[in-house]
This record gives C-alpha cells, sequence and structure tokens, in this order.
C-alpha cells in the first residue's frame, strides 16, 4: 500500500467524556476503496470511533487526516469535509418533514449546487438501485425499518461521498430486514466505495470486509483480515468475545 | 301561557330599551369598535415584537447550549461573547417571567418612557417585552425536544449548524410547539385587556366605561367578553386547521 492510497489517517486519537476516557490513542489508516469492519464488545468505543471521523464526537486528543486535510485543526472548515464523508446511523434518522425524494435532493441541491431537476434524477436513479423509485414521494413514517435505512443509504450516496460511514446499520431492525439493507450495502462495496463499518454482524463482517478491527477499552486490540481475525484471533480478549458471539 | 307571553314581552322591551341605551345612544356601540381596534393593534403588534424577540433569544440559548463544547474547545471571542449573550438572555427571561405583567406595564409606563403620553406604543413594548420571555422558551423547548440524530443527520450530509437549524430542525419545531405557541397567543389577547391601567381605552376599559355611564353592567360587560371570545374561537379554529395541514407527513 503507497502513502497516497491512504484516504484517512488516525494518529493517537483520544476522546474522554468528562473523566471517562473512551478512546485511549487509536492509531490506523482507512485506504481507498477498502472496507474495513470495526468490532467489539458494547461499551469499547467502536461507534465513538466512528463518530469521531467526520467530528460528530470531538476529539480531545490526536488527529484526523482526511484526504490530507487535519479535520481536526479548529481552523478547518469541517462541513465541507463532511460533504465527502457519508454517514448511515443506527436509528436512520431521516427527516420525517420532508419526502424520501426531498430526504435525498435537500443537501445536493443546497450544497452541491444543483439544480432541482439534476438532484431529482440522480436520487431516482438512486432509489431505483435499491427498488424504492416507487416509494419516492412517501413520508419516512410510511416505509419500514429496512426501507427506512436503504433510503438512509442512497441520501447520502447523493452527495457522491469519497467515504461511507456506518454505525451500527442493522441494530435497530426487525430480524427479517437485516438482509434487505446488508445487500445494499455488500453491493455498495462492490462498487469500490470506501467503508467503514461498526457492526455485530459478524457474518456480514467475514464476508465483506477487507480489514476488520477489533476495539476494546479504547484501543485497537488487534487487526487484520477476516480470516486472521476471525479463524485465528491471538488476543485472549478476541477470542473471548468471539466465543460469545459467534 | 299567558303570563309566559307577558312576561316575555316585558323582557323584550326591557332588553331592548337597555341595548338602545348601551349601545345604539351617542353612538355608544363605537366606543367597543374602537376599543376593539386598539385591543387589536396592540395584541397583534406585541405579537410581532414577542415573536422576534423570542426567535432571536431562542437562538441564542439553543446555540450556547448545542455548540458550548465544540465552542469551549476553540475558545477565543465566539466562546466569550456567546456565553455573555446567554447570560443576557437568562436575566431577561428570570426577570420578565418573575414579575407580573401589570406592573411590567406600568414601570414602561411611568418610568422608562414617562415622557411619552400615548399608551398604545408602550403597550405593544410592554406586552411584546413579555411575551417574547415566553415565546423563546416555547421554541427553545421545541429546540431541545427534536431527536438529537436529527441534528447529526443534518449535519453529517454537510449543512452547517444554521442551514440545519432552518431546513431540518424548525420546521419540526414549529409543528411541535404549535398548540403551546396559539396558547400564548390567546393568552397574550387577554392579557392585553389589563392596558386601561395606563389610560389606553381598548375593549375592557371601553365596557368598563360605558357601564359606567349607563349604570348597566351586564350588556356592555357580556358584549366585551363575547368579543373576545369570538377571537379566540377564530383562532383555535385557524390553528387546528394548519394543524391538520402540518400533520400531513406523520400518517
Amino acid at each position: 500500500m503507497t502513502t497516497d492510497n491512504k484516504l484517512i489517517e488516525v494518529s493517537n486519537l483520544q476522546k474522554s467524556f468528562g473523566k471517562i476516557e473512551v478512546l485511549k490513542g487509536i492509531n490506523t489508516n482507512i485506504n481507498k476503496g477498502e472496507v474495513v469492519v470495526v468490532i467489539g464488545p458494547s461499551g469499547s468505543g467502536k461507534s465513538t470511533f466512528l463518530r469521531t471521523l467526520n467530528l460528530l464526537e470531538l476529539p480531545t486528543g490526536g488527529t484526523i487526516n482526511f484526504e490530507g486535510v487535519d479535520i481536526t485543526d479548529p481552523s478547518t472548515n469541517i462541513n465541507l469535509h463532511r460533504q465527502k464523508m457519508g454517514m448511515v446511523f443506527q436509528q436512520f434518522n431521516l427527516f420525517p418533514h420532508m419526502t424520501i425524494l426531498k430526504n435525498m435532493t435537500l443537501a445536493p441541491i443546497k450544497l452541491l449546487k444543483k439544480s432541482k431537476q439534476d438532484a431529482e434524477s440522480d436520487a431516482m436513479k438512486l432509489l431505483n438501485k435499491v427498488g424504492l423509485a416507487d416509494r419516492a414521494d412517501a413520508y419516512p413514517s410510511q416505509l419500514s425499518g429496512g426501507q427506512k435505512q436503504r433510503v438512509a443509504i442512497v441520501r447520502a450516496l447523493a452527495m457522491n461521498p469519497d467515504v461511507m460511514l456506518f454505525d451500527e446499520p442493522t441494530s435497530a431492525l426487525d430480524p427479517e430486514m437485516v438482509g434487505e439493507v446488508l445487500s445494499v450495502m455488500k453491493e455498495l462495496a462492490e462498487t469500490g466505495m470506501t467503508m467503514v463499518i461498526v457492526t455485530h454482524e459478524m457474518g456480514f463482517a467475514r464476508e465483506v470486509a477487507d480489514r476488520v478491527l477489533f476495539i476494546d477499552e479504547g484501543v485497537i486490540m488487534e487487526e487484520g483480515t477476516p480470516d486472521e481475525i476471525f479463524n485465528h484471533p491471538k488476543s485472549p480478549r478476541l477470542q473471548d468475545f468471539l466465543s460469545k458471539v459467534l | 301561557m299567558e303570563s309566559f307571553i307577558n312576561y316575555y314581552k316585558e323582557f323584550y322591551a326591557d332588553f331592548s330599551q337597555q341595548f338602545q341605551t348601551v349601545f345604539i345612544k351617542d353612538n355608544r356601540y363605537m366606543q367597543i369598535v374602537k376599543g376593539f381596534q386598539i385591543t387589536l393593534q396592540i395584541t397583534i403588534g406585541s405579537l410581532i415584537l414577542g415573536v422576534i424577540l423570542g426567535v432571536i433569544v431562542a437562538a441564542i440559548r439553543s446555540t450556547y447550549d448545542k455548540n458550548k463544547e465544540t465552542l469551549k474547545a476553540k475558545g477565543g471571542f465566539g466562546y466569550i461573547s456567546l456565553s455573555i449573550l446567554n447570560s443576557i438572555c437568562k436575566i431577561y427571561l428570570t426577570i420578565i417571567r418573575g414579575t407580573p405583567v401589570v406592573v411590567q406595564l406600568m414601570i414602561s409606563y411611568y418610568i422608562i418612557f414617562a415622557s411619552i403620553e400615548n399608551g398604545i406604543p408602550i403597550g405593544i413594548f410592554a406586552f411584546g417585552i413579555n411575551s417574547g420571555a415566553y415565546v423563546a422558551e416555547i421554541f427553545r423547548g421545541g429546540i431541545m425536544s427534536i431527536d438529537n440524530g436529527q441534528f447529526e443527520a443534518g449535519r453529517s450530509i454537510g449543512l452547517n449548524y444554521i442551514q440545519t437549524m432552518w431546513y431540518i430542525i424548525i420546521p419540526q419545531m414549529f409543528k411541535a410547539v404549535l398548540p403551546t405557541l396559539c396558547n400564548e397567543f390567546i393568552a397574550l389577547l387577554k392579557e392585553t385587556s389589563v392596558v386601561g391601567y395606563v389610560g389606553v381605552t381598548d375593549i375592557t376599559k371601553a365596557g368598563n366605561a360605558i357601564a359606567g355611564r349607563t349604570y348597566n353592567f351586564f350588556l356592555p360587560l357580556i358584549a366585551v367578553a363575547l368579543v373576545y371570545l369570538a377571537i379566540v374561537m377564530i383562532l383555535t379554529s385557524l390553528v387546528s386547521l394548519l394543524e391538520r395541514r402540518l400533520r400531513k407527513s406523520d400518517h
């Protein structure tokens, strides 16, 4: 891997909430086109790690370089960089007062200065890909959980991001809807999108990940290919964790 | 039966004579009409002032609450000026909500604007400042009641703080606070009835003046009450109409 392949460089990332130290120095790089899956016990800091990547949580130490810019520098305009980092939340967070189409075209029109027609036709193409074109004029409350999450994914994609961050995207779904969301994410991975995914879906991690990070107690305890992590775990903590979830 | 008809006739004759004295003679109904206009002027004026003030105060208070950590980390002028503004807003809210509106009205008239004779602008000022404090807290409560995930979703697609507020939070907030806001407007309309304390002849004062002149309290005061009731009912039905339209998105 060459240096200019790095999309995100995280060095010595720390985050404390008051006296509680959640991240105690995370070092890792996210490369272009790579699918990184983050696993770990609850409370280990994996969601916090993901949320610091686009500064939804402000780090208390360390730096994050995104596309060569230190976004933790207070003088950086984070809004511009966030446009290039799509994010999908556990609770979907669709805008309930807007139709699906409006949800998807708001940011492209306001931020990328796309015309309404362009934004709408791009949004319809994305909706077509996830099989929801017929729900374009529905409101979020009329959709099922799986449909909402698929919309949330294409809403983020409508900004044409360079990386997609997924914060436990299937944890709030009914079991029978997990598959439809994972398959959309899998297709996305196959297109070469850079993805960082926090998840409890070990089967999915094994299948889709290029690299797996095991975070525990605020540090990356172990990282490697899915084969290394799932079939040959080295640290006792990871072995213990896997014995509980697999 | 006959006695009933007689009683009715007598009552009608009496009533129509009273009606003549109270409303028709000397064009007294015009006092009520003029008073009504003044009540409306003060209510609408203070409503506008109150909403503007309320929006500003709510914006400062919720911006401070939502961003104090980020700004504290950045430090410098932004944080200091915002916390000063926030403190000013808190003092304003405490004073206004801690004292009666009549006292505020009299302080405005006899102390702050002692040199101005016309009570109408002073009434607008006093009721506007008063209403602003309540409207501010209604708006702030509404903003805080919107799930933080909405805010994060807006920020995560690259909208800045103001854009997120404007496109995502405020439309949802407005829907959530509409009934409470309507109550505040109704309360404001009725509160303006104390403006007679500073010599303004609003509809209440006009009714009272007619009562004093004709020694008939029943008709003028009931008439005044009915006018208030009518406006409140119109306002309520307008708001429920608006609510129904806004509810389109949550089936």
